[in-house]
């Protein structure tokens, strides 16, 4: 019985430390947005629609046809994430967990 | 006897001439969206005028302040004005254009001082203090942040996300105060803008003068709510909210007016249905 108890309080610690890291849990709709720096790179800006940072999402810009990944990383402290415009047709897919995948083709990411 | 009656006559001409409807004054930070999909470069026109019957245009001096405020950050963005002739259905007045690069996320909220206007008919001068949000991508930053202006309506709803039948509800603020019981009139921006113009063609009829220019009070916290009956653009002109001021050793009116956009929900159902055929 202790051990059960136990058990359930570990579960509910971390099912509130998960929901405290993890604002998308809450149903917040993840947004993105990106623009062309017109110097080579490309800059994504991520949040929710809460209002909370984007910091620390994972980023992906992958290769539109193959679906290959050409450059991985993370939003930064600021919500943003920077990297070199492919050659190839490509998406940026802002990926904040299961069905919160937010992707931008693109040739929709202008000036 | 002929003296009388010429005396009668002027008279009567003098009640006619002032008995003319003065509709409502409104300083317009016009675009044509409020609410973007993604960063761009966005047209703003600075008028004063009368929205609702794209009526006289008055004359407007370079504006004290213009600037936005974007994640808390606050930017001059005077230099970037330019002068324009703005034609009205019955006049042309000096107003101000700019553009503007909105670039990320978030809430953009622009504002203006104008120069204090002499309103000869009333001789008063008339400041209205304005403020309009636009917003990139759905990210609310700033929408519902004080900017520090003298006078100022902090929105309660956002002001780029209301449906035609929701309620926009703000509140009435001097130096960061409420004003209670403020007298806030309503205007619908009823002809389109096309360039530097106002559209000949009205959207709606008023059917008596009570519902050219709408007014309403704010309550004993300066709160007001106001049910938004169709899709477009509303201001909101909180009169004499900055209280008892002169300017020149006359008395100036200074207003807290507000820009809001609404959006009719059946156009957008037909966009899904449209989508799915």
């Amino acid at each position: 019985m202790r051990r059960i108890v136990i058990v359930l309080t570990a579960c509910v610690v971390l099912g509130c430390f998960l929901m405290l890291q993890a604002p998308w849990v809450f149903g917040h709709t993840p947004l993105c947005s990106c623009w062309d720096n017109e110097d080579g790179t490309v800059t994504c800006e991520g949040g929710f629609s809460d209002g909370s940072s984007g910091t620390g999402i994972a980023m992906r810009v992958v290769d539109k046809k193959s679906g290959k990944v050409l450059v991985e990383g993370k939003m930064d402290e600021d919500s943003e994430f920077t990297f070199d415009k492919p050659d190839m047709p490509y998406k940026v897919q802002y990926d904040a967990g299961p069905g919160h995948l937010v992707e931008i083709d693109g040739d929709d990411i202008t000036e | 006897m002929r003296k009388t009656g010429l005396i009668l006559l002027s008279l009567l001409v003098v009640v006619l001439v002032f008995s003319v409807p003065a509709f409502a004054h409104f300083q317009l930070i016009y675009t044509e969206e409020s609410a973007l999909e993604k960063g761009e470069e966005v047209d703003l026109k600075l008028v004063f005028t009368h929205p609702f019957e794209a009526g006289h245009t008055m004359d407007m001096g370079m504006p004290l302040e213009f600037g936005v405020v974007h994640k808390e950050k606050k930017k001059d963005l005077r230099s970037k004005l330019t002068p324009i002739m703005f034609e009205s259905l019955t006049n042309k007045g000096k107003a101000y254009e700019a553009s503007y690069k909105l670039r990320g996320m978030g809430d953009y909220i622009f504002y203006v001082i104008p120069e204090p206007y002499y309103e000869g008919s009333e001789d008063i001068y008339i400041q209205q203090i304005t403020k309009v949000i636009l917003n990139v991508a759905g990210a609310p930053t700033d929408w519902d942040a004080e900017i520090e202006l003298p006078v100022e309506i902090v929105p309660l709803d956002k002001p780029y996300g209301l449906w035609a039948g929701n309620v926009f509800r703000g509140i009435v603020k001097v130096n960061g105060k409420p004003v209670p019981y403020c007298e806030i009139e309503v205007e619908y921006l009823n002809h389109d803008i096309v360039g530097n113009k106002f559209s000949k063609t009205e959207k709606v009829e008023a059917p008596q003068d009570a519902f050219v220019t709408l007014t309403i009070k704010a309550n004993k916290d300066g709160e007001f709510t106001f049910g938004i009956p169709c899709a477009g653009w509303w201001g909101f002109a909180a009169l004499g909210a900055g209280g008892d001021l002169t300017y020149e050793g006359k008395e100036l009116s200074q207003d807290a007016v507000i820009w809001v956009q609404a959006k009719e929900m059946k156009k957008f159902f037909g966009q899904i249905q449209n989508e799915r055929e």
